[in-house]
């Protein structure tokens, strides 16, 4: 215990100066930086995480710093730029994370991270009115005059709407909007005539008949709406989803790096963690680091595509 | 009346005396916001019976509305930009030592708005809820418009109109810096991300009222010194002015309206209630000076969104403002999502959640009117203790909003070239107005020319919008022939 005292104590003085031990990891507490304010949906991931770790992991204890705004591109920057020894970790989400690289705006690339893995999700569909003669990915794909609302320029809508103009040979009157409530008052108002949007922020107003999910965009169908057909199955090849991972400054001594994938691979595994962020509407995506990284890099060269074409 | 039963449960009354008094503080303290609040709160009411957990959220919410008006009449620091329009009236009164009398004014108007507009919630939020949706982007930008129109009222004997326009479109200006949000373009930014987000409200308002007020008191040649009287003005009782219930009912009509559209927030509900009952009120009221009518009709307005901006959460799941929206949060993480599901299968949870907000509502009158002559007393500190202890509050209060020191310099910046503009006769008054509205105004209008494939044509086509440009005009109106009479005058 004393000696325990002792190590926190000189760690907090900075003396412990040489790299900490994996054995020894973690003397002090693990700051989880998270782009986003507190008590959005990104923060309450975290929240769960660290609640559930601490739990399962003796001496493993969590700070969570939100470090917000410019979507997500002021935090993003603060973990690169942390001191990899494993006392910094982060949240990352996508497509922002690499939408700053490609508009060129970000101080860092995807070198700049250890990727821990990916969280969770949520995926992009198609919502039309409920009253709206539009049933299908075919019936939109007619449409070149028709109104369309995304969240902002350079979101996961809006380079979900470009590629599916690309695939259906259409151009929408595209409605950038500042997040999806403006996007759920214009779909239920009848003031656009369909959105690219999230299962989280629509699927109450599906299941109360407020508004039609016509499409999701994901490889399979959802659990949660399994009525509504893929994009795939409608023959156009659209995939988009928002994922939340985890992240470390690069350079992490590998023994720390190791320690810190098991942690997040086991609260993952963990029942509890599972049903919390079932609770609070946090759909899960389970990805090893190398996947996610892999993930990370094609969405990157797709959305450099969309950038090409339009930038912004 | 079972539900009622529920809501008198002392483990609920102690619920909502909890949250309120908490959210009575939040908004009192610049810096924090009763949507961080909420949000920070949603995991940890998992645990807890879904009623109280939501009865304690509604209590926070509705205190800190009406906890933002404190700091604004006493120091004149809103504590949410919801309460500028306050400050306006609210701080010249308690330099006149009327300060006990503001304090009263605001919670009983606030106590106003937020029962009528609770009433209105639990009367007829699914009704309601579905005319709301016919407001679009279009009739959003009327809205804005409608605010802006204040700037020319603004204009009386001492500034001229001129300049009070120049002032509101350099608030505009300011508001451009940041990202487009048509385009992703970035405009005035110079490559900062501090500026990428735009320029931040709270520091802006911090530095524009507070701050200039503490550099006016430093800058004054002679310390003034105490006036006995005014102590003892502080400490007396004075009646509620006469008349002062129609601007109530104005500013509780006004907020509701604007509460129950979507993504409309309390701020502009407070300017607009404010400027309503201006132009009611006409020159005797004397507003800028310490009316309180200006106060009653600002602070029913905010509280009235309180009730208002639930009604397309509860009913469509569309929150009408941030806090709504993080309390839809704790809605969803009890398995209850908006909807009609809320009013039938969870109605043993919604409706005790709806009753607790008149309670929320009678705590924090109680809790007002009780503090008040004590918290008046805070005029009373002389300027040599007041100036450095308010300056280091709005130091905090920019910094601790995002964490950023970037805020605490803009802070200053606004402070010192406030100032300036004040010197020289141009009205903060508009400034802020074009800050706050400016970009309300340029999504409406951005967007409405979208939908409206480039013609203008939607801002005039639907019932909703001809009414409102019969208002801008009404509101346009008076101010513009007193200003040409003015000028023939002379």
């Amino acid at each position: 215990m004393l000696k325990h005292t002792f190590a926190a104590g000189l760690a907090v003085l900075g003396l412990a100066a040489g790299p900490a031990l994996a054995q020894d990891y973690p003397t002090k507490s693990i700051e989880i930086i998270v782009p986003s304010s507190a008590g959005g949906s990104t923060d309450t991931t975290a929240r769960i995480f660290a609640e559930i770790a601490e739990k399962k992991f003796d001496g493993f204890n969590f700070v969570i710093n939100n470090i917000k705004g410019s979507g997500g591109q002021k935090g993003f920057e603060a973990i690169a730029r942390a001191k990899p020894d494993g006392y910094t970790i982060g949240m990352v989400f996508t497509p922002q994370l690499v939408a700053h690289i490609v508009s060129g705006r970000a101080s860092y690339t995807l070198d700049s991270f250890h990727i821990m893995g990916n969280m969770g999700e949520d995926p992009a569909l198609v919502a039309v009115p409920k009253d709206s003669p539009i049933e299908t990915l075919d019936d939109l794909a007619k449409g070149d005059d028709l109104t369309v609302a995304v969240n902002g320029i350079g979101s996961d809508d809006f380079i979900a709407a470009k590629n599916f103009e690309d695939a259906a040979g259409v151009s929408f009157n595209l409605l950038p909007t500042k997040g999806s409530t403006e996007q759920k008052s214009a779909i239920l108002g009848g003031h656009v005539d369909a959105s690219f949007m999230n299962l989280t922020q629509i699927i109450g107003q599906h299941k109360s008949d407020d508004a039609r999910i016509i499409a999701m965009l994901t490889r399979d169908r959802s659990d949660l709406v399994p009525d509504v057909p893929t994009g795939v199955e409608q023959g156009y090849d659209v995939l988009m989803t928002a994922t939340r991972g985890f992240v470390a400054p690069a350079g992490v001594p590998d023994d720390i790096a190791a320690r810190l994938d098991e942690v997040l691979a086991d609260v993952m595994a963990d029942p509890e963690f599972t049903q919390k962020a079932e609770a609070s509407s946090i759909y899960l995506l389970p990805m090893s680091g190398p996947d996610y990284l892999a993930y990370l890099e094609t969405l990157q060269a797709d959305t450099q595509k969309v950038f090409d074409a339009a930038p912004w | 009346m079972e539900y009622i039963a529920i809501v008198l449960a002392p483990a609920s009354l102690l619920a909502i005396l909890t949250g309120t008094v908490a959210g009575v503080v939040i908004g009192a303290m610049p810096g924090l916001t009763a949507t961080m609040a909420v949000g920070l709160l949603v995991p940890f009411t998992y645990t807890m019976d879904p009623v109280l957990g939501l009865m304690l959220l509604g209590g926070i919410y509705a205190g800190a509305m009406y906890g933002g008006s404190i700091p604004a009449i006493l120091l004149n620091t809103p504590g949410t930009p919801a309460a500028v329009a306050t400050a306006l009236e609210g701080y010249p009164m308690t330099r006149q030592g009327r300060g006990r009398l503001a304090l009263k004014v605001s919670v009983v108007g606030s106590f106003m708005g937020g029962m009528l507009s609770a009433l209105v919630l639990l009367m007829f939020a699914p009704l309601l809820a579905k005319q709301a949706l016919a407001f679009g982007p279009a009739e959003t930008f009327l809205l804005a418009l409608m605010g802006l129109a204040g700037i020319v009222s603004i204009a009386d004997e001492d500034t001229s109109l001129i300049k009070a326009l120049l002032a509101g479109v350099l608030g505009m200006i300011i508001a451009v810096i940041g990202t487009d949000a048509m385009s992703g373009g970035l405009r005035y930014t110079f490559g900062s991300i501090n500026l990428i987000d735009g320029i931040d409200f709270m520091p802006a308002l911090i530095g524009l009222f507070s701050m200039i007020q503490m550099l006016d008191i430093a800058g004054q040649r002679h310390e003034t010194t105490i006036d006995a009287s005014i102590l003892e003005k502080a400490q007396k009782s004075e009646p509620m002015p006469k008349g002062i219930a129609r601007y109530m009912a104005l500013g509780s009509g006004t907020g509701t309206v604007v509460g129950v559209l979507p993504g409309e927030g309390a701020t502009i509900a407070a300017f607009l209630s404010y400027n309503f009952a201006k132009r009611i009120a006409g020159v005797k009221a004397k507003f800028g000076t310490g009316a309180p009518e200006g106060i009653a009709a600002s602070e029913a307005g905010n509280n009235g969104c309180v009730g208002g901006s639930l009604v397309p959460t509860l009913t469509l799941g569309i929150p009408g403002n941030s806090v709504a929206a993080a309390l839809m949060g704790a809605f969803i993480i009890h398995g209850m999502i908006p909807g009609p599901d809320l009013f039938a299968v969870h109605a043993d949870k919604t409706y005790p959640f709806i009753y607790s907000l008149f309670i929320a509502n009678v705590v924090f009158l109680i809790v007002g009117i009780s503090v008040a002559p004590y918290l008046a007393r805070i005029a009373l500190i002389p300027p040599a203790i007041m100036v450095p202890v308010i300056s280091a509050f709005a130091v905090l209060g920019s910094y601790a909003l995002n964490q950023s020191v970037f805020d605490v310099y803009l802070m200053i910046g606004f402070a010192f070239f406030g100032l300036i503009l004040k010197k020289i006769g141009y009205s903060l008054e508009a400034l802020i107005l074009g800050l706050i509205l400016g970009p309300i105004a340029e999504g409406g209008f951005s967007q409405g020319m979208i939908i409206g494939k480039g013609s203008p044509a939607i801002f005039f086509e639907s019932n909703i919008a001809k009414v409102m440009w019969v208002i801008i005009l009404g509101l346009l109106t008076p101010p513009l022939v007193a200003h040409v009479r003015r000028m023939l005058r002379r």
